[in-house]
């Protein structure tokens, strides 16, 4: 089943904000926010997908976060071709990750709860980029 | 490399279930998981659209304009949206849609380090945002911070990225991801405006890789704006969008995968993947005309 929340809810926007909160303060002064505020709601072994198009010759922060602490969202980035370029599962479920990408290329990634974590929750993705 | 089983995609549940998992569940001390909020977990169909599951980026105006910079084209303030359209337009497709022009034009001038028209451009995104009442994001306060750091691009464009991001996560709280969507759509189209206008630009290898790079965006943005536009608001801008996307359809891309190489000390992976493009000649004179179109018919 695909859905998206059609009523969001004022207590659970507080909760997503507080997580938001946290979470921007991962991309730090040296990156630029792309404008955009990415969010899910995830239960169970639910996965978000975010597609993505990152440009050449840009390093990109992308910052992953969820419940009251990070590391509670594993994301995978994977190319078209399901190639998994990144995990941050591989680095202790690190709640940012920097993306030094050479030649354009559009990517998804894919984020959900660790089990061992957390059951449910909201998940959300920032991104910024260095000039 | 294989990829993970894809999933479940549950961007949305029912009210009780949010407010439950927003929260998050506690993890016991053995490390087992612990789930201490009962919920029901059975989403109400009501409360539930299904749209296709997939949430899109669309690439930040200052990127484009970053690229147009770094190319060498001239900077040409007379390419830049009219700043009194933002008084006189009126229904939230058009504000939306200029809102996002203005993101983009501000990002081109504050490259170019034109802080007179950076300052005039942020009061006129001020305003046209008041109209869509986003005052929470473009406020006084704002403009003051960015009068107060002119000299510094840097800070300008945090402010700015800041500012629309705080925007479009007020508009995503709020049930209003159609003036989200256009304000992206708006921002892109005008960055390809800002990109296609200067004739050099086609002599630029990069530059035309990067209208071709816009394929996969455009068509996102479609998605984006016709599973948003839920009130059939804005069909003649996004039927004007399906046209270009069919100019887009003449372009072509390869793509060959390498092994990322990651650095953990640096947290940084770097991805080394190839790609090309190829675009016809006469396909970017074409999808020129239908970008200056689609633009001329917002402002109009």
């Amino acid at each position: 089943m695909i859905t998206l929340a059609s009523g969001f809810g004022a207590q659970a926007q507080d909760l997503c904000q507080s997580i938001a909160a946290r979470c921007e303060k991962h991309i730090t002064n040296q990156y630029i926010p792309d404008g955009q505020f990415y969010r899910a709601l995830l239960q169970g072994d639910e996965q978000a997908e975010f597609n993505l198009t990152l440009f050449g010759g840009t390093t990109y922060r992308v910052a992953a976060c969820s419940g009251e602490t990070d590391g509670i969202l594993i994301f995978n980035v994977l190319d078209k071709d399901n190639n998994v370029l990144f995990s941050n599962k591989d680095q202790g479920n690190a709640p940012y990750w920097d993306l030094a990408v050479t030649n354009t290329i559009d990517v998804k990634v894919e984020a959900g709860l660790d089990p061992s974590k957390a059951g449910s929750g909201c998940a959300v993705m920032l991104i910024g980029f260095k000039k | 490399m294989a990829a993970p089983k894809p999933s479940i995609i549950a961007l949305g549940l029912s009210l009780g279930l949010l407010i439950a998992s927003c929260g998050g569940s506690d993890t016991a001390s053995d490390g087992t998981q612990s789930d201490t909020l009962a919920v029901d977990t059975t989403p109400k169909e009501t409360e539930l659209i299904n749209v296709g599951g997939q949430l899109f980026s669309i690439p930040s105006p200052v990127q484009t304009a970053l690229a147009i910079r770094k190319a060498g084209l001239k900077y040409q303030k007379d390419l830049t949206a009219p700043l009194d359209k933002g008084d006189v337009v009126v229904g939230k497709v058009g504000q939306s849609l200029v809102l996002g022009m203005y993101g983009a034009d501000m990002a081109y001038v504050t490259v170019h380090k034109d802080g007179q028209r950076a300052m005039a451009t942020m009061q006129a995104i001020e305003k046209v945002g008041n109209k869509l009442e986003l005052t929470n994001s473009f406020d006084r306060a704002l403009l003051e911070k960015f009068k107060a750091n002119l000299g510094s691009e840097d800070s300008l464009l945090q402010f700015s990225g800041t500012a629309f991001r705080a925007a479009d996560q007020y508009l995503k709280n709020n049930q209003r991801d159609d003036v989200s969507a256009l304000v992206l759509a708006g921002g892109w189209l005008e960055s390809l405006y800002l990109t296609i206008s200067d004739p050099a630009a086609a002599k630029d290898q990069t530059l035309v890789n990067r209208i071709g790079e816009q394929k996969n965006t455009l068509a996102a943005l479609v998605e984006l704006l016709e599973r948003s536009d839920k009130e059939k608001a804005a069909t003649t801008f996004i039927a004007g969008l399906k046209e270009l996307n069919a100019l887009f359809a003449g372009i072509t891309s390869t793509y060959t995968f390498q092994e990322p190489v990651t650095d953990a000390a640096k947290k940084t992976t770097f991805i080394n993947s190839t790609s090309t493009i190829t675009i016809p000649a006469d396909q970017l004179g074409a999808i020129s005309a239908k970008v200056t179109a689609l633009r001329n018919m917002i402002l109009a």
